[in-house]
């Protein structure tokens, strides 16, 4: 089985090595670049094409948001774990929009990268537990604040399913292919899904999942 | 060297009335003296008029009465002397009054008159004591030669002094004319003084007051001027301190922070190690104290200026300190915001994260609600805040602490409008208004809002 083939982006060396460090130890896990700014990371990127690229947002030249788009963008197959100190909503609200597919916190990079680098190369979302338990919470108490019926009881059984995996990422094939559905009812049920839950975007869908603890 | 200005004025007003006071009095006691001393001519001419007139009268009836003496028959002359005697003494007591009032320059006049009438007494008297025929011999004699030409001589003296007696009056009337003059003179001198000194207190009352004009616009553009600079000055204090807080922030998060996720890192590496066992309790607890230290700088960089107000900008942060507020104090806080489009100006920002940072503060400490609810709304032109609580609320006539001063310090700066609408038990509603309109000229908007990350 090949490695992982993994870019680091942090402008702090220390935390740089330090990571590398930890998956380096790893069975399968190789550190093929890593950049101090988010330009070099694009760079980079589009240079090695890694598999995953573990991105910081505070970043000096180019951010690690606008460098996660121009990733995205760019067409290379790497996927992106944001790591940061930033546990606020908005931040992970626009790495998820900007194409992030993990959001850690580098209060507990040992715990959860090498989960989140898995889980993400394998196809799937992954959040560090501290930041799906925050969103989690102000998710729970913004409903109860505004005394709203869940829209999530609105769901029906398959609905709430289908909700789960398109939140880890999954195509409608693999949908279809995991629920034995034709890909014209995963379309038709994710379609519902969206409008009952005042969603538009993958991300949206992400987010909601998670706040709701239907993924991790 | 400072004069009080009332009492130089009071001086100046109260002269003016002195004087305009003197002239009337004096000019009212020579007007009554004139009349007094007229009055007194007048009758003293005519007094003297009268006596002149008994003498004359007299002297003429006493010749009348000699020569009805004269040609009377034989006797009968007692009765005639008896009458005679009578116009005798009148005459001289008619002479001596008029002696008491003689003017000199009729002195000689009337010496001669007096010196006359004892002459014509005598003459008239020895008349009385001739006998019958002497009478009959001498009387025509004496009648014509004697007693015609002394009356006559008499009278002529009379009238002599009649007319001295009218140039008395003459001259009466002349004294009282120059009084008059005088009377004149002195008022038409105290009208020029008035005038003058009226004039005088005029002009100096004129130059003290637009002295006083010029001192009190002088202190009102000085007022003007400090204040100007004062609210520059705490304009400035207040940019400056933002921007320390933003370095602050950014320094602690980026630096501090970083080098304690590092440690963190690092930390759990070599726990990972097998030979690093024996020390597994100092690394947890290095471990521990590193994440403390992330923790607490993490928010003490977000309490400083949150990284999302110059990430991402204001509504974002506003999202994140109601969230924060809520975790913090079980209060609700509802943000109703569409998202700004990211030119809003930098101290707009500033000024409305730290308005609504202040409000809650104060909701929390102050109010006892339950639920907040922050509106913004932005239109072309301004931009609208309001925050709304359902409090106890209190009398926001009276009660304005140095939080409220220094928001409503912030908005003004901007040219926008701070009220609060509170009363107590209704809640309290903070509006303020931002005007939108001509910034792009004069505030300088140092971060773009919409790229996250530090600045290098």
């Amino acid at each position: 089985m090949n490695s992982i083939r993994i870019l680091l982006a942090d402008d702090h060396n220390v935390l740089r090595d330090g990571l590398r460090l930890l998956l380096e130890r790893q069975q399968g896990f190789s550190v093929v670049a890593e950049a101090s700014d988010g330009r070099e990371a694009l760079r980079l990127a589009e240079e090695h094409r890694p598999d995953i690229a573990v991105m910081d947002i505070a970043m000096p030249v180019l951010n690690g948001i606008d460098a996660t788009k121009s990733i995205v963008a760019s067409g290379v197959p790497t996927a992106v774990i944001i790591l940061s100190m930033h546990h606020d909503e908005s931040y992970i609200v626009r790495a998820l929009n900007a194409g992030a597919r993990g959001y850690l916190l580098k209060d507990s990079v040992k715990a959860d990268l090498i989960a989140a680098i898995n889980s993400v190369s394998q196809g799937h979302s992954f959040f560090s537990p501290k930041v799906s338990l925050l969103l989690q919470e102000d998710y729970f108490r913004q409903m109860a604040d505004k005394q709203k019926t869940d829209s999530f009881e609105l769901l029906t059984g398959r609905e709430r399913e289908i909700l789960q995996l398109a939140a880890e990422g999954r195509s409608n094939k693999e949908i279809a292919n995991v629920l034995n559905l034709s890909f014209h009812t995963v379309e038709t049920h994710r379609s519902h899904i969206l409008q009952k839950l005042n969603l538009h975007t993958v991300p949206e869908l992400i987010l909601y999942a998670v706040r709701k603890g239907i993924i991790h | 060297m400072r004069r009080n200005p009332w009492l130089a004025l009071a001086g100046g007003f109260g002269g003016l009335l002195l004087i305009m006071a003197a002239a009337e009095v004096s000019a009212l006691l020579v007007l009554n003296s004139l009349r007094a001393s007229d009055a007194q001519v007048e009758k003293r001419f005519l007094e003297r008029s009268r006596m002149l007139e008994q003498i004359r009268s007299s002297i003429y009836l006493s010749g009348t009465v000699a020569r009805d003496s004269l040609l009377a028959p034989a006797g009968g002359a007692s009765s005639q002397l008896a009458e005679v005697n009578t116009l005798h003494g009148q005459t001289d007591a008619a002479l001596e009054n008029y002696q008491r009032s003689v003017e000199p320059e009729e002195a000689v006049a009337f010496s001669r008159l007096r010196s006359e009438i004892a002459a014509y007494w005598n003459v008239l008297d020895k008349t009385f004591a001739w006998t019958d025929e002497e009478r009959q011999k001498y009387r025509y004699q004496f009648f014509y030669s004697e007693l015609i030409p002394r009356r006559t001589a008499m009278l002529q003296i009379a009238d002599r002094v009649g007319q001295l007696n009218e140039l008395a009056l003459q001259r009466g009337d002349q004294q009282m004319a120059g009084l008059f003059e005088r009377l004149r003179l002195g008022l038409i001198g105290m009208i020029a003084l008035t005038l003058i000194g009226g004039s005088a207190l005029a002009i100096f009352t004129s130059i003290v007051i637009l002295r006083l004009q010029n001192q009190v616009r002088e202190r009102l553009e000085e007022n003007i001027e400090a204040k100007t600079s004062l609210r520059e000055l705490s304009v400035k204090l207040v940019r400056v301190q933002e921007e320390e807080r933003r370095s602050l922030s950014r320094e602690l998060h980026d630096e501090a922070g970083q080098s304690f996720s590092a440690i963190l890192l690092e930390t759990e590496n070599l726990l990972d190690l097998d030979h690093m066992a024996p020390a597994k309790q100092h690394l947890e607890s290095i471990r521990n104290l590193a994440q403390r230290g992330l923790d607490g700088t993490r928010n003490m960089a977000l309490l400083l200026r949150p990284s999302m107000l110059d990430d991402f900008g204001l509504v974002p942060a506003l999202n994140w300190q109601a969230r924060e507020t809520a975790k913090r104090t079980g209060l609700r806080v509802q943000v109703t915001a569409a998202e700004m489009p990211g030119d809003l100006p930098e101290e707009h920002k500033t000024c409305i994260y730290r308005v609504v940072q202040e409000a809650l503060n104060n909701v929390v400490r102050h109010a006892q609600a339950s639920a907040v609810q922050i509106r913004l709304q932005r239109s072309d032109q301004q931009i609208d805040l309001s925050v709304h609580d359902d409090g106890t609320g209190f009398d926001a006539e009276r009660v304005r602490g140095l939080g409220l001063l220094g928001m409503e310090e912030r908005v003004h700066h901007l040219g926008g409008s701070f009220n609060i609408d509170s009363q107590p038990g209704r809640g309290t509603q903070l509006r303020i208004k931002l005007p939108l309109v001509d910034l792009a000229s004069d505030v300088t908007n140092e971060l773009n809002t919409d790229t996250v990350g530090r600045r290098s």
